[in-house]
């Protein structure tokens, strides 16, 4: 097939994200909503649906919801309910999920995004609480339940199938991912599962008008793995199209429900569409109606942490680069380090580089991040403000830098006066010496930089330098430099 | 002592006259005397019960505090869970299952210091009206040993009916309580919705289940009611209003009450227990009462909107019961799909199989909106006609079923089962409160029951006027003959 003809198809992309919410406890139990522990150990009677229980539903899930819909600026229902979706799985207590089918949370919402450099809007079409499944083992000769996942809170975000291409669907998912990330309503682990994928996809030709038959790939967590598997069925559903154009597209396309796998980085069925369960939704009795009152959402949205979008807008307005202000929003706690340094400090950019660059590199250097660090925002401001005033130029600044790593809890200010070496050279009659020197020792350079060569005369500043030892002023050298040099004009 | 009231027990107990340990023997040895002649219980806990006799009458010594139930024998209908005891709900597939836990109302028969005598037989699931659907035994009416108990709480009322205990609870999904009071000649009470918590009750159709007293007085109902009906935070549809204090409000008689009857429903009754009926009418217009007709048509749809929505729920209320974490599995199934359909095949009984089929078919993609979502339709307009009749009336008045006690074995259509419920079932569909108290007797001396309806939140209104109707029909309590002995 000609590569080109892939461009008169458009993919139509709809994404499906299981966000697990960050709670104390989970969706309907007090049991600790927690990763990671020995199977079995945080569930209650509910988790593990004994006869007699019933669900309560955890309000702390509800206010990370309304966060959410607040953000996006979706529709957040006064009255929502829950219903019972029934299907047969061992990891599932009851056999049916608790989910919001008829009357979801939240509908409607716009999410912004970059897309090659250009923002890019994307429209969600609803979002539901419901509960998780615990997760099947699979041993040697038997298989084993962990029912500690079990029950625990998620917000399905339903995009409207509004995205058409690979790139923009991962730059749609990550910008979900970091909204939650900035509310505090997911840890946004993808590995842990925290964060889960199912793309619908199908394509059509640019000149059509309606859909063809979907296919869904269900559970991906990772937004490459996801582009992966969007690019390779795109392309898969383009070929089948060109090489049966006399088919119609839902005799073509096996409809249904599929995976990725990320060994072989391939697309493979689960299930065909005739198999698909019939979950029988109805309202859950055990619960009565989620009424939330306007006074309620008023004050989560009044509320609201500081959200990517505009924490961005002032990192621009603080006179940070479009790429300084991108890193640190994207790496959230890079920019909550940052966050916790700027009032201490008079210079944003070049605090931005300090924590970026010096500070980044020397934790990571230590398998640490920032925040592991104990390093204290405010004394990486300090330094960053000495360097700054003149007080220490930036080689000592960055030997001080290494002692902050050793010293968190000392002040860079007191590591400087305790150590002679870092004090500024403030005798110019002792600096002018050594220029003196540097010019007697260096005849062949005088006379590059008279002949115009300014690599000259950088050489000079960094030969002074090194005989002081980096402590005077990088501004009183060049100055005594040009000085003296004008004697031998 | 197998005359006296829960109540009497309690203060002949606090006064001294008896030992909580002579209270407790005399109605383990009763109890103990029934294996084989109504079947009324599925386990008992002798051991429990003297242990709890023993730590009452030293407290009694000691002058330290008693609970409002001290030494009141209680038995407890087995889909209610007694932490640590068998809770079987007369089920094959839960015919190992110990409760992990105690149902808020257990909890707070413990906390006043009742005596948890025994767990009562029920048909499978509480889905029955004869207690025939047991897996385990089939309980007979202490009236007429060849009869049916009522059901599903058809051992509980068998076991108050014989004295075996002044009280017990049982389940009203349809009219558990007060078909099986109404044929045994004893008082069931069906609160309104949310006022009894479900916590720890195994579950049948959520939206229509509610625990309640089946006693041989409306006093005793008051009593218990003032002890299980509180706010519980574990159940998200209990009442979140404190309960009032029934048992002294009972004493306060209603004024210039108006009853309901809705004549054009009641059409099809036998001629016996439709002048049965009229009798207890007359008795309520000699206590002042102004009799007034109200129109509930909508009702003779109730056993087809119950027969979809119970069925709905009950089909998704039972698919945990898979063989996977509790309860008995299928031995032989060696995979998943074995695990699942060997264990619920040999697990269930026939009519349990019947309702969660059907449960199942009227939720199926293609039927949800004909059979599902239709009869919710009719549940909200009979839950207006309610109201409309309530602005007319203060109660409403029915019979509690349209029979007395049939045979054993008699009714093998499950139709005509269903419709056992017809009276009742209005009640559970809209939430409200009521009861029945016995009415008179059969050509064959089989009990009659009257039904009383309120609006929601109205429970005590129900009981007060339960409570004079009872006070001015004497003749219509009676003790069954077979049990009438103080030792059996």
């Amino acid at each position: 097939m000609n590569p080109s003809d892939y461009d008169l198809w458009q993919p139509v992309i709809g994404l499906e994200i299981h966000v697990q919410l960050q709670t104390k406890s989970k969706l309907f139990s007090s049991a600790p909503n927690r990763f990671g522990d020995e199977p079995n150990t945080n569930i209650t009677d509910v988790c593990t649906g004994q006869p007699g229980t019933l669900p309560v539903l955890n309000k702390e899930a509800v206010h990370k919801a309304v966060q959410f819909g607040s953000a996006v600026k979706a529709h957040i229902a006064r009255y929502s309910c829950f219903d019972r979706k029934s299907y047969f799985y061992p990891d599932s207590p009851r056999n049916y999920q608790i989910t919001q089918f008829f009357h979801p949370i939240l509908r409607g919402g716009v999410v912004c995004a970059e897309v090659a450099g250009s923002p890019h809007h994307f429209f969600i079409n609803r979002a539901h609480l419901e509960d998780d499944s615990g997760m099947l083992k699979h041993f040697s000769s038997f298989a084993g339940i962990d029912y500690n996942r079990a029950g625990a809170p998620l917000l399905e975000v339903v995009s409207e199938p509004c995205i058409h291409s690979p790139e923009e669907a991962s730059a749609y998912a990550k910008a979900i991912r970091e909204i939650m990330l900035y509310l505090g309503a997911c840890d946004g682990n993808m590995e842990e599962g925290s964060f889960r994928m199912d793309v619908n996809v199908s394509v059509r030709l640019k000149t059509e008008e309606g859909l063809r038959p979907k296919i869904e790939i269900k559970n991906m967590n990772s937004f490459s793995n996801m582009e992966i598997a969007l690019r390779e069925e795109i392309r898969r559903q383009i070929d089948l199209y060109t090489e049966h154009p006399t088919i119609l597209p839902k005799e073509l396309l096996f409809a249904g429900t599929y995976r990725f796998d990320p060994e072989s980085k391939k697309v493979l069925p689960m299930r065909r569409k005739e198999e698909a369960h019939d979950y029988r939704y109805f309202p859950e009795p055990d619960l009565v109606p989620l009424i939330l009152s306007e006074e309620y959402i008023e004050e989560v949205t009044k509320r609201l942490p500081e959200l990517p979008w505009e924490r961005y807008q002032r990192y621009r307005e603080l006179g940070l680069t479009k790429d300084t202000a991108r890193t640190l929003i994207d790496c959230k706690p890079l920019g909550d380090f940052f966050h916790a340094s700027i009032p201490w400090c008079h210079n944003a950019k070049m605090l931005a580089n300090w924590i970026l660059v010096e500070f980044t590199g020397r934790v990571q250097s230590q398998g640490q991040t920032l925040q592991e660090s104990a390093l204290s925002p405010q004394y990486v401001a300090t330094l960053v403000n000495m360097v700054e005033e003149g007080t220490i130029t930036g080689k000592i600044a960055k030997n001080v830098a290494d002692e902050m790593l050793l010293y968190p809890t000392v002040d860079p200010r007191t590591i400087v006066q305790n150590n002679p070496d870092y004090q500024p050279l403030a005798d110019t009659s002792f600096l002018e010496g050594l220029v003196v020197q540097v010019l007697k020792d260096n005849a062949s350079s005088i006379a590059d930089y008279l002949a115009g060569k300014q690599r000259a005369f950088d050489y000079l500043v960094g030969q002074v330098m090194k005989l002081c030892k980096g402590k005077a002023s990088p501004s009183a050298v060049h100055a005594l430099l040009q000085d003296k040099l004008r004697e031998y004009s | 002592m197998h005359t006296l009231s829960a109540l009497q027990i309690h203060e002949r107990f606090m006064q001294g006259i008896i030992s909580a340990k002579e209270i407790a023997l005399y109605f383990l040895a009763r109890t103990k005397k029934d294996e084989g002649l109504t079947d009324a219980f599925l386990t008992l806990f002798p051991e429990t019960v003297l242990r709890k006799a023993e730590e009452l009458d030293q407290r009694r010594e000691q002058g330290l505090p008693l609970g409002k139930m001290a030494a009141v024998p209680v038995a407890i209908k087995d889909n209610i869970h007694i932490h640590g005891e068998l809770t079987t709900c007369a089920s094959k597939i839960l015919a190992n299952y110990r409760a992990v836990f105690d149902a808020t109302v257990i909890r707070r028969l413990k906390e006043e210091d009742a005596f948890l005598v025994g767990k009562t037989n029920l048909d499978e699931f509480a889905m029955g009206s004869s207690t025939e659907q047991s897996a385990f035994q089939k309980t007979k009416n202490p009236w007429n040993l060849a009869c049916s108990p009522g059901g599903s709480s058809g051992g509980s009322s068998a076991a108050v009916a014989a004295r075996y205990v002044p009280l017990a609870l049982g389940s009203d999904t349809g009219g558990s309580i007060r078909q099986p009071a109404a044929l045994t000649g004893t008082v069931g009470f069906k609160p309104t919705y949310g006022r009894v918590s479900r916590y720890g009750l195994v579950a049948f159709a959520s939206s229509l289940d509610q625990i309640g007293p089946i006693a041989n007085c409306v006093a005793d109902v008051a009593y218990i009611l003032e002890v299980i009906s509180a706010s519980c935070d574990k159940d998200s549809t209990s009442l979140r209003t404190s309960p009032p204090a029934y048992l002294s409000i009972l004493q306060t008689p209603l004024k210039e009450s108006r009853i309901g009857v809705p004549w054009r429903f009641l059409d099809g009754l036998s001629a016996e227990a439709r002048s049965n009926f009229e009798e207890a009418l007359d008795v309520l217009r000699g206590l002042g009462a102004t009799l007034v007709e109200v129109d509930l048509n909508l009702l003779k749809y109730s056993v087809a909107i119950y027969s979809i929505l119970a069925t709905a729920e009950a089909s998704t209320n039972l698919a945990r019961y898979d063989g996977i974490r509790y309860g008995v599995r299928a031995p032989t199934a060696t995979t998943l799909h074995e695990i699942y359909d060997l264990t619920r095949q040999q697990g269930f009984g026939t009519e349990v199989k019947n309702r969660i089929l059907l449960g199942t078919y009227v939720l199926s993609s293609g039927y949800h909106d004909a059979y599902y979502k239709k009869a919710q339709q009719v549940r909200t307009l009979l839950i207006h006609q309610f109201q409309q009749a309530f602005s007319q009336c203060d109660l409403i008045a029915m019979p509690s079923s349209p029979l007395p006690a049939f045979p054993l074995g008699s009714m093998q259509d499950p139709i005509q089962m269903y419709l056992q419920d017809l009276y009742t079932i209005g009640a559970n569909l809209a939430g409200l409160p009521a009861i029945s108290v016995p009415s008179g007797w059969s050509h064959d001396k089989k009990p009659y029951g009257l039904q009383l309806i309120g609006p929601q939140l109205d429970d005590e209104v129900v009981l007060q006027m339960a409570y004079q109707f009872e006070k001015a029909s004497p003749e219509n309590k009676q003790i069954p003959p077979l049990f009438d002995k103080e030792l059996l």
